[in-house]
């Protein structure tokens, strides 16, 4: 299986120098939710990496969805603290350990 | 089933008696996953911060080095070495199962080349492009091993959630609603036993 890679073309392209092929740039004519949708379509994409500002772009249903899947993993990278996981670990475990 | 819908016979006592038994053994089986999955989660978690604070620092690394070839390369450049790239990384994805959470399980071949396995000249490009493509590598095997921590993490938050409710369910509202029913039923038997002595007593005298 091979890494999908969505974001900005600056990040796609640091990614597709490392040999990535499936990449999905989001632009003014491509929103994150469809650069998602197309990713998904592709049955041989083991993990896709988001970038951080597309992942908030998404709809709540879209971000659970994705979270919740192991193929493909998906992960959001670009910030130092993922806020849902923060808000999640405090819902399951009743104190805010992110700290 | 509230205490009204409720037939105060024997059988009715005993099939309610048998329900609390299983209520109890699966509350308290219930209770034993929610342990272990918190402790998996304690295992975890200082992992995933760790690994999320790597993978900042090398992203913020790799983008300035991206930066920096674009603005003296160019955007063209960029493209033509990374057409090159023939190989793209492979990854194998398989299933880890714990206490009944799926997880994900990430083997990946080696990301990061030398200069010459990567299948652009050395002629056509730069030292900046090099860097870059070797600081974008190192981030590349970093995020592989991010993706299986995390999504394990959430998955188990998700399921540590999911069972504190079953257990509080359980616990607060199921196995106290089958207490009073049998409590209610053991009552109305010894009531209508107490009559039919009464009434035999009546018939005797």
């Amino acid at each position: 299986m091979e890494i999908g890679v969505i974001g900005r073309e600056m990040f796609t392209t640091g990614f597709r120098l490392v040999g990535v092929h499936k990449w999905f740039s989001v632009n003014d004519e491509v929103d994150s939710e469809k650069a998602v949708k197309t990713a998904l379509e592709d049955k041989n994409i083991g993990v896709l990496v988001i970038h951080d500002t597309e992942w908030q772009e998404l709809e709540e249903k879209t971000q659970t969805k994705l979270s919740n899947s192991v193929s493909p993993t998906v992960i959001a990278i670009g910030s130092s603290v993922d806020n849902t996981l923060r808000e999640r670990i405090r819902t399951a475990v009743g104190v805010d350990l992110w700290k | 089933m509230s205490i009204t819908d409720v037939k105060p016979t024997r059988s009715e006592l005993i099939a309610t008696r048998k329900r609390i038994k299983l209520s109890i053994s699966g509350h308290k089986l219930l209770k034993m996953k929610r342990d272990g999955l918190i402790i998996e989660f304690f295992d975890i978690l200082p992992k995933v911060k760790d690994m999320r604070s790597q993978l900042v620092e090398l992203y913020t690394a790799a983008d300035k080095r991206l930066a920096v070839a674009m603005v003296a390369d160019g955007k063209s450049a960029l493209k033509s070495a990374a057409n090159c790239r023939q190989t793209p990384p492979q990854v194998e994805l398989s299933e880890n199962n714990i206490m009944g959470v799926v997880v994900p399980k990430i083997k990946v071949s080696t990301i990061q080349k030398s200069v010459e396995e990567r299948g652009y000249g050395l002629i056509g490009t730069s030292v900046r492009i090099d860097e870059s493509v070797h600081a974008f590598e190192k981030l590349a095997e970093k995020v592989l091993e991010a993706a299986e921590l995390e999504t394990t993490m959430k998955k188990l938050l998700d399921e540590i959630e999911s069972t504190k409710r079953r257990v509080n369910a359980l616990e607060f509202k199921v196995i106290p609603n089958l207490e009073e029913i049998a409590a209610y039923i053991t009552l109305r038997l010894e009531e209508l036993e107490r009559e039919n002595v009464f009434r035999l007593k009546r018939i005797k005298g």
